[in-house]
């Protein structure tokens, strides 16, 4: 039996492709927003995870260096030593509307929340990511520049909730769960802090998206509302 | 043996619950019982000593505080925390624009068979038949899936590294994954 002369379309796998982690980019963007968007395809997600990690088995073990143990508990019950890796310099191929975005947002001055200090525009070594977040229905696109360097991500002005609703900014990275950035303040721009430990999930190809939530945010942890808008991260 | 292997994995939920609780001699049991299967993934997706060494250290500070949320009702430890490392080892070399170590002879380092006891044992008549359908399915399709899952590529990286234009590699696993979906719903 041969497979070279597909009969009919394709069969839709977008489930299973997420699963693996075959997709990039604008597929992956889109079958991210299915998984917040419809609970059958959640669940078939995570079916496929079920599925694969019977994988996991056939892993070859290899022993890591004998220091790991001790560097991990240093970073976690004192100091505030920095994972060795950080952000290295290579950025990756810019595209267009990347670089046009960062352009837009270096140049645009905006109030910063909470007691941060402000980034700075000079030479860094880490590639900073940007994300056009794109409205499904009608709405301005919400741009937002992320800086490894300081861990500060800046969002152009949004006015994606109604009265009596707030904004919440979410990251989804390689685990496909959304994880809160906090809540976007209503028609102006902004800048923020991104957590310690959710800072490696700020990655090219990570999705952030929007959803609406009860005034002051999600108190679940995770969206409770319709997902409003969506972006992929991508190097400049 | 299955009895030695229960009393495994129900050690390793006790050190990861117990973690959850911030409880220091847990964590470094837990590290003992599973770091030498995490660093396998980290070191084979990452592809250098170094940077697996970083990202196990980014694992285990996340399932430090993570650890809290697991639910043994949900997934094995194993299976919590080996996705956990991939996950992050795939973040890893996405964010550094590393491209896939290139030789296909170390895909073929990773056994073929399913081991005789599963680690996982979420049910091992489900590893059982995800072996089985997996063998059912043509070479070039079973060795695409494979490549996805244990060295992290996409569909573009896949096609790259084989040669094969992007549309005709989709094409393959495509249908290869809709095979395998008859096979395991059967």
């Amino acid at each position: 039996m041969s497979d070279d002369l597909p009969a009919g379309p394709e069969p839709d796998m977008a489930a299973a492709e997420l699963a693996l982690g075959l997709l990039d980019g604008e597929e992956r963007a889109a079958a991210l927003r299915r998984v917040l968007a419809e609970p059958g395809f959640a669940g078939e997600v995570e079916r496929w995870r079920f599925y694969l990690a019977q994988l996991f088995d056939l892993w070859p073990e290899a022993a890591p260096a004998g220091d790991v143990l001790a560097r991990v508990e240093r970073t976690i019950h004192g100091g505030r030593a920095r994972p060795a890796w950080a952000w290295p310099a290579a950025a990756a191929g810019a595209s267009a509307i990347a670089a046009s975005l960062l352009v837009v947002l270096l140049f645009r001055p905006m109030p910063v929340m909470g007691p941060v200090q402000q980034p700075t525009v000079a030479a860094r070594a880490a590639p900073m990511l940007v994300a056009a977040i794109v409205p499904s229905a009608k709405g301005d696109m919400v741009k937002a520049v992320y800086d490894p360097g300081s861990g500060m991500v800046r969002l152009t002005a949004a006015s994606l909730a109604g009265a009596g609703k707030s904004a919440e900014l979410w990251v989804i990275a390689g685990d496909g769960v959304p994880h809160s950035l906090g809540v976007l303040p209503k028609g102006e721009g902004m800048a923020m802090p991104v957590r310690q430990d959710m800072r490696p999930m700020m990655a090219a190809g990570s999705v952030l998206a929007v959803s609406i939530e009860p005034e002051g945010g999600s108190t679940t942890g995770a969206p409770t509302g319709p997902v409003v808008a969506t972006g992929a991260l991508s190097a400049v | 043996m299955a009895v030695s292997q229960n009393d495994a994995r129900a050690r390793l939920t006790e050190a990861l619950i117990r973690t959850g609780d911030e409880d220091r001699a847990a964590f470094r049991d837990l590290y003992a019982l599973t770091s030498a299967k995490l660093f396998g993934i980290c070191l084979r997706i990452c592809g250098e000593r170094q940077a697996a060494e970083d990202v196990l250290h980014e694992v285990y500070l996340t399932v430090w505080r993570r650890a809290g949320a697991f639910e043994p009702g949900r997934a094995s430890p194993i299976t919590w925390l080996a996705t956990i490392a991939r996950n992050r080892a795939i973040d890893w070399r996405r964010a550094n624009g590393r491209r896939p170590s290139l030789s296909m002879e170390h895909a073929a380092e990773i056994p073929d068979a399913a081991p005789l006891a599963s680690e996982t044992m979420e049910a091992d008549e489900e590893s059982h038949t995800l072996h089985h359908c997996l063998d059912g399915l043509e070479d070039r399709q079973r060795v695409a899936i494979r490549t996805a899952f244990f060295d992290g590529l996409t569909y573009a990286e896949i096609a790259e590294r084989d040669s094969v234009p992007l549309g005709t590699m989709k094409s393959w696993v495509r249908r290869g994954l809709a095979r395998l979906k008859e096979c395991l719903d059967r």
